[in-house]
């Protein structure tokens, strides 16, 4: 009868560490899932230390990305996680997207501990190819393969490039209410040291319908908008 | 000495693990995620692939009507020359279905994610919410129409309606369906998606609409699974010299 017992004890025993390890991994993540939104006191963002070179192009990339907006081209990122209409994160065991409501592709991070692939192999996007390990309970996202299409601005100066690389760190707070994110740019032909800002994004119970802005590049009124100086006040 | 009764307490902890592998395993059957890419039997024509799913009955003005369209493209109206305007619908959920770029699904619990060429997609809600009400002036119709699904076992059921009545195309002003059918207004598209296996999906559509169809419209396709695609972009360079003339026409009046 004891023998029996450890038997069946020792089978079942043998399977739970495959188990545990299979099961523990995705128990102890956070999900990020959720509708999340920018807020006014949502920024943290010193100014950027840039390269000349950066200073010198800096109007007229600022031109080239209202180029992009006029267009209505794909944003691309770091602009679609500055997006001011509620951004859709979704999380799955092995990837996650990320939606925003401005013309933009979905941003996938793959946290199924797949590489970057061979730059050779990479067409580079607005968005970027993100792969993402948790730290605990922090997510670290690791972006390379951009292009220098969309808005490449980003916050505190600077511009994306194709030899930009990103890291980010995000973090549910507050009992899962909020989710800080800090952004970390080196790219040695934009700045003179690493640039980090953080974003902090509350949660919100819902988004609005459609989920998609309706961009319109032909529309004359919206293109003049965008593109001609803004007459000064008059003087008194 | 162990007890008989410490061996039980360890063997009933033992055994609940297996129990809750069995329901993770359960769950990862019903996780969608994944690049998937639809098989397209190699015909080599987009209209042949499209229309290649058994006939759809449809209503005789409908039969008409692809008759018009067709003859039309026969006299050469083969470009879309209507300009997109504010009201024009996003989006074309048949298209994006049965088109070779891979779709890119996110399936989280509360939503599911579909994009298609790392670009705009659907969005099907799982967190039990209704459909609004898509006949109300604040709802915005799209190509995408809007969808909510529910789980029957391993099988993903996606309900859609609030389809845009018409289109922004000069050839033909409505969404086509594979068969010579329409996704309008007055449509309702139940979907059923199952992994057949880890590496394979079904689909199932079936549109339904007594203003198109004479009975329910049914086909399949299935996907493949493309591990560890990249997600590409369908992605344009900002113009740069002088500026289109659709541009240039509109800011000069």
């Amino acid at each position: 009868m004891r023998l029996h017992v450890l038997a069946a004890l020792v089978m079942v025993l043998g399977s739970a560490p495959a188990a545990l390890a299979q099961g523990g991994g995705s128990a102890a993540r956070p999900d990020l899932s959720g509708y999340w939104e920018l807020r006014f006191d949502s920024f943290n963002v010193p100014a950027a230390a840039l390269t000349a070179p950066a200073q010198a192009a800096a109007e007229a990339r600022r031109k080239k990305d209202l180029e992009a907006i006029r267009g209505c081209l794909n944003i691309g990122m770091p602009a679609l996680m500055n997006d001011r209409a509620t951004l859709d994160i979704r999380q799955s065991a092995g990837v996650i997207g990320m939606v925003a409501k401005s013309p933009s592709s979905t941003r996938y991070v793959y946290t199924d501990g797949r590489k970057h692939p061979d730059a050779e192999e990479l067409e580079g996007t607005t968005n970027g190819h993100s792969v993402g390990r948790w730290d605990g309970g922090t997510l670290v996202v690791d972006t390379v393969g951009f292009n220098e299409r969309g808005i490449t601005a980003i916050p505190g100066g600077g511009y994306r490039t194709a030899r930009s690389r990103l890291t980010e760190q995000y973090r549910l707070a507050a009992d899962g209410q909020q989710l800080v994110v800090t952004f970390t740019w080196t790219d040695a032909t934009v700045f003179r040291r690493p640039h980090a800002y953080s974003f902090r994004y509350y949660k919100v119970p819902s988004i609005s319908e459609p989920r998609v802005t309706n961009c319109i590049a032909n529309d004359a009124a919206r293109a003049r908008f965008l593109t001609e100086a803004p007459a000064p006040a008059p003087a008194r | 000495m162990v007890s008989m009764r410490s061996i039980a307490w360890f063997l009933a902890a033992a055994l609940a693990v297996p129990v809750a592998v069995h329901a993770q395993d359960k769950d990862h059957g019903r996780d969608l995620s994944g690049m998937w890419i639809v098989q397209d039997p190699g015909s080599g024509s987009w209209s042949e692939w499209f229309d290649n799913v058994p006939k759809p009955q449809l209503r005789p003005e409908i039969i008409t009507d692809n008759e018009a369209i067709a003859a039309s493209e026969r006299a050469g109206n083969v470009v879309n020359r209507m300009p997109r305007t504010a009201s024009c619908p996003v989006g074309n959920l048949p298209m994006m279905m049965a088109s070779s770029p891979p779709l890119n699904i996110v399936a989280s619990r509360d939503e599911i994610l579909i994009g298609a060429e790392s670009n705009r997609g659907r969005f099907i809600y799982t967190d039990g919410r209704p459909h609004p009400d898509v006949k109300a002036p604040s709802y915005v119709p799209s190509g995408f129409g809007h969808s909510v699904g529910r789980w029957e076992g391993d099988t993903l059921v996606v309900d859609t309606i609030g389809f845009a009545p018409r289109v922004c195309d000069s050839r033909r002003p409505v969404m086509l369906t594979p068969g010579g059918g329409r996704a309008k207004d007055t449509t309702h598209l139940v979907e059923r998606y199952r992994l057949a296996s880890p590496d394979e999906l079904s689909v199932t559509f079936t549109w339904e609409d007594p203003t198109v169809l004479l009975a329910p419209h049914t086909y399949s396709y299935t996907y493949k699974r493309l591990a560890e695609g990249i997600p590409i972009e369908n992605n344009e360079e900002a113009p740069t010299g002088p500026q289109p003339k659709y541009i240039t026409d509109q800011v000069e009046k």
